[in-house]
């Protein structure tokens, strides 16, 4: 009995080592993929152009600063970002930001996404008032800029240009402690309090429809 | 046998290893014997010179219990597997033991959140822990689970514990374990459910009670901080 387990082992042992050959990238093992190669894996929810997909909850992506893109995707692969229980959509970039093997191969998806052509995102949202959001948005332009153009130095994205649903989506998130509560996601820690200026919905579409206005 | 390739760590597993080695080894005692039967007369009734073949229409007994008596032997053996099945079917899915506490498993593209019912022993109330990715439990303690799902189907497999359940969106589906080792084991989602299906695992941490509760203790509101990086509420 035991040589048979024995031999069973070593039988299931070689399989497994032959199973084990099939598995490695089908342009050789240990090889980082470009950049153009592993977007294909974000196309199917943000879209082949990066434009995003509302009904899905992805942001457009295309044109993001190539930091900020990596810095996104390490709090993603580390659970800084994604891993609270209520976020849905963050639960479902989580095991995406995991398919990239190393810190090279989202260093080049970064860069890729950040090559690819912006296109200003249409509004979708009714009911903001962009007047009393310019007022609220006061508060935004010490990290993200008068102009929504981002500062790298204090690692606040770009607003210009980004979908006015994700914008009020993501506030909702920091609001309610969904995003910017975990200890490892500083910027998002930095993030929460503001978002909580914002006394309701329709203060945060204000804020969303004044960053619609803004030039990319 | 099989517990040497895969732990068996609740207390159906091997009901169900039993049945998986019951029809392997009928299947495969039949399968062996015909197959020597089958090589066995082609190279008895090879061509062979002078020899004319001839068309058995097979209306001769003798001939006919060829193919009978496997008919049979198939029915009997089906019978006793189905019988076997039907028995360890119920006692996995139809019979439900008291549950000592409730779990609730919720799947979605593509992770699973596990609320576990806290130092109170009861669900939806304020000392509920959420956990992303892990689910957490004691050995010996008998539980039910809620599986729900956020989009599309989905399915609930713990390997150790030979439990796998679909769930499907807009229903509660109830089903129950009882752990019988320590131990850390994966859980997967064996329900093709969109792009991220085959990279959404979980972990079951299976521990004695004393180290449960500190787990508890540890994830409860006012406790020490969460274990796990970030996926507790």
């Amino acid at each position: 009995m035991h040589e048979t387990s024995r031999r069973l082992r070593f039988f299931s042992f070689c399989a497994l080592a032959v199973a084990a050959l099939g598995c490695t990238r089908p342009d050789g093992a240990n090889k980082a993929l470009p950049g153009d190669k592993l977007f294909a894996a974000c196309t199917s929810c943000h879209g082949n152009k990066g434009d995003g997909n509302a009904t899905l909850g992805a942001p457009a992506i295309a044109g993001l600063p190539a930091w900020y893109v990596e810095a996104q995707l390490v709090k993603f692969r580390t659970g800084a970002r994604g891993a609270h229980p209520d976020d849905l959509e963050g639960l479902r970039m989580r095991p995406m930001s995991r398919q990239m093997m190393d810190e090279g191969e989202v260093k080049s998806v970064a860069t890729y996404v950040a090559s690819l052509p912006s296109a200003k995102s249409a509004a979708t949202l009714q009911g903001g008032d962009a007047a009393a959001g310019q007022v609220a948005y006061g508060t935004c332009t010490a990290c993200h800029g008068p102009q929504g153009q981002g500062n790298e130095a204090l690692k606040a994205p770009p607003l210009a240009g980004q979908s006015d649903w994700y914008l009020v989506a993501q506030l909702k998130k920091f609001k309610a402690g969904v995003r910017g509560t975990n200890p490892l996601d500083t910027t998002g820690g930095t993030m929460r309090p503001m978002a909580m200026l914002l006394a309701d919905e329709q203060a945060m579409k204000n804020v969303a429809a004044h960053i619609s206005t803004l030039a990319r | 046998m099989l517990e040497h390739y895969l732990e068996s760590a609740s207390t159906f597993s091997g009901d169900i290893d039993n049945l998986i080695i019951m029809v392997a080894v009928i299947v495969g005692f039949w399968f062996l014997l015909a197959e020597f039967v089958f090589i066995g007369l082609i190279l008895k009734f090879k061509a062979q010179p002078g020899v004319k073949a001839k068309y058995v229409a097979g209306e001769d007994p003798k001939e006919k219990r060829w193919v009978a008596w496997p008919h049979y032997a198939t029915l009997i053996f089906d019978v006793m597997i189905i019988v076997a099945a039907i028995r360890v079917w119920h006692h996995v899915k139809q019979e439900m033991p008291p549950a000592d506490e409730t779990v609730r498993v919720i799947a979605q593209q593509w992770a699973w959140t596990f609320v576990h019912p806290g130092a109170d022993g009861k669900l939806d109330t304020a000392d509920d822990i959420s956990v992303v990715d892990e689910l957490h439990v004691q050995k010996d303690k008998t539980y039910h689970f809620e599986l729900l799902s956020r989009d599309v189907l989905h399915s609930f497999s713990v390997p150790v514990f030979r439990l796998k359940q679909d769930a499907i969106p807009g229903r509660v589906i109830k089903g129950w374990f009882k752990p019988t080792m320590t131990g850390q084991f994966d859980v997967q989602c064996t329900e093709i459910c969109g792009i991220g299906h085959g990279i959404m695992p979980a972990r079951i941490i299976i521990d004695t009670p004393e180290r449960h509760a500190q787990w508890v203790a540890a994830n409860t509101t006012g406790g020490a901080a969460p274990q796990n990086a970030g996926g507790t509420k």
